[in-house]
């Protein structure tokens, strides 16, 4: 069973649609790099994944709840679906402990100790267990995306989704962040990334989705859809990012 | 028996002044909890919900503060409900404050970045998780000039409690008035203990915004 599918999802915001009738399946273990010009609606498709845009159209599922059903308990969904934004979006007033632990313990009914173990383990997956009692003010943007991803795996999610996590970075910072996407994609973790980094979707990713006008546009292996795009669009896509 | 304005007038000026001080904790905090609720109530996802707390805030910062003494005082009397001046103006005041908060504090509330409550959301909080945890206390630094400032208004606006016998400061000016004769001695003396209450208060409110536009 897939664990994330979406069924002619249609997504509008006023006039304007940004996502027409896609389809999409993820499987268990896959990675994904979602790719395209902006405005192309690779973000809001991550966005209405974990339902944080409402669709107007079709049907979204992770496992078996429909995301875009008013019965669904949206909290509950997000457990199963951690995301990472590009603008790290930490908790500015809280340490980093307590910006992994806030919602295990708030919303799993996690015991403190507890979850101070669980912090000390997601920060040393992003490398950065020396890091437990700073404030994210404190922090290079680099290390807050870092946190920010530890944060999201605290919840133990069974799919992550990153959207542009390195967009915002510094140069020098996206290698140690794309390191960390790395060895969780190693452990086997399902991932959908939008992404601006064509080397990291062609080593890491098992799959390319190019996203045009709201539309699955190409799709397929990374050296096949970056290697030999078959349509003019993604043609001239990759022209104008690997120049 | 008019007389000078003695030692002894200036005294009990100052001990009326305790009336106002108590009057104004009364509406604060009255006020602060019922506008706190009122704020929350306007900023939930519900939109009933929402209406009722603009309507509440609308039906309060639409009508006098006078009107509203004066209904909770005379109003309650015409249906046989004896109420003492401290009550009709703790409640009144305490109305008056809490639809004046909710709103300072909703902007405050507004002024948190929308991606917090979208980072918080993601991670399974439910509202009021999100306030109580991630929004409300990034709100309180930037809510205490603002309310500190409202706070000089409600220790001025309290004089009008004196149109019903409460007895504050004002009140006892009159009543010192009476006794003397001497409205611009006394008033001036009322005006100069009004000053020296909200004048640090104002000052503390102007270093708050000072040192959280440097925090920035």
């Amino acid at each position: 069973m897939s664990l994330v599918r979406l069924e002619d999802v249609t997504k509008r915001f006023g006039q304007l649609t940004v996502l027409d009738q896609v389809s999409l399946k993820v499987e268990p273990g896959e990675i994904i790099a979602v790719i395209g010009r902006s405005g192309s609606g690779k973000s809001t498709l991550l966005r209405c994944i974990n339902g944080l845009e409402p669709i107007q159209g079709g049907r979204i599922l992770v496992e078996d709840d429909v995301v875009n059903d008013p019965k669904t308990d949206l909290r509950k969904l997000r457990q199963k679906v951690g995301i990472v934004f590009q603008s790290y979006n930490l908790f500015p007033h809280l340490s980093v402990e307590r910006n992994i632990t806030l919602a295990p313990t708030v919303v799993k009914k996690m015991p403190p100790a507890e979850a101070r173990k669980l912090a000390e383990e997601a920060l040393a997956r992003v490398g950065l267990s020396d890091k437990i009692d700073a404030y994210p003010d404190q922090l290079s943007g680099g290390q807050q995306q870092r946190v920010a991803i530890a944060r999201s795996l605290a919840m133990q999610p069974k799919v992550m989704l990153f959207d542009e996590i390195t967009s915002a970075l510094d140069p020098e910072l996206i290698g140690e962040v794309l390191k960390v996407l790395e060895a969780l994609a190693r452990q086997g973790m399902t991932m959908l990334l939008v992404t601006h980094e064509m080397g990291f979707a062609r080593n890491v990713g098992t799959r390319v989705v190019f996203m045009h006008h709201g539309k699955v546009w190409e799709q397929g292996p990374p050296a096949q859809v970056l290697g030999n795009p078959q349509t003019p669009e993604m043609k001239s896509f990759l022209g104008s990012v690997l120049h | 028996m008019i007389r000078e304005v003695n030692s002894l007038d200036l005294l009990y000026l100052v001990a009326a002044g305790r009336w106002t001080l108590a009057l104004t904790a009364m509406a604060f905090v009255g006020g602060g909890i019922l506008g706190l609720a009122i704020m929350m109530l306007r900023i939930a996802p519900l939109k009933p919900v929402n209406w009722l707390a603009v309507g509440w805030i609308q039906a309060i910062q639409g009508t006098p503060l006078l009107a509203q003494i004066f209904v909770f005082f005379f109003g309650f009397a015409i249906f046989g409900y004896k109420v003492s001046p401290w009550v009709a103006a703790g409640v009144a005041f305490s109305i008056y404050a809490s639809a004046f908060l909710a709103e300072i504090w909703r902007g405050c509330v507004e002024a948190v970045p929308r991606q917090q409550w979208e980072a918080s959301a993601a991670l399974g909080l439910s509202f009021p998780q999100q306030l109580r945890y991630v929004v409300l206390p990034q709100a309180l630094r930037v809510a205490i000039p603002p309310t500190v400032g409202f706070l000089v208004q409600l220790i001025k606006n309290t004089s009008l409690a004196s149109t019903i016998g409460f007895i504050e400061l004002t009140r006892e000016g009159q009543i010192t008035t009476g006794a003397t004769f001497r409205p611009l001695t006394v008033y001036g003396i009322v005006a100069v203990l009004y000053f020296l209450i909200c004048f640090p208060l104002s000052q503390w409110s102007q270093h708050l915004e000072r040192r959280l536009n440097v925090a920035r």
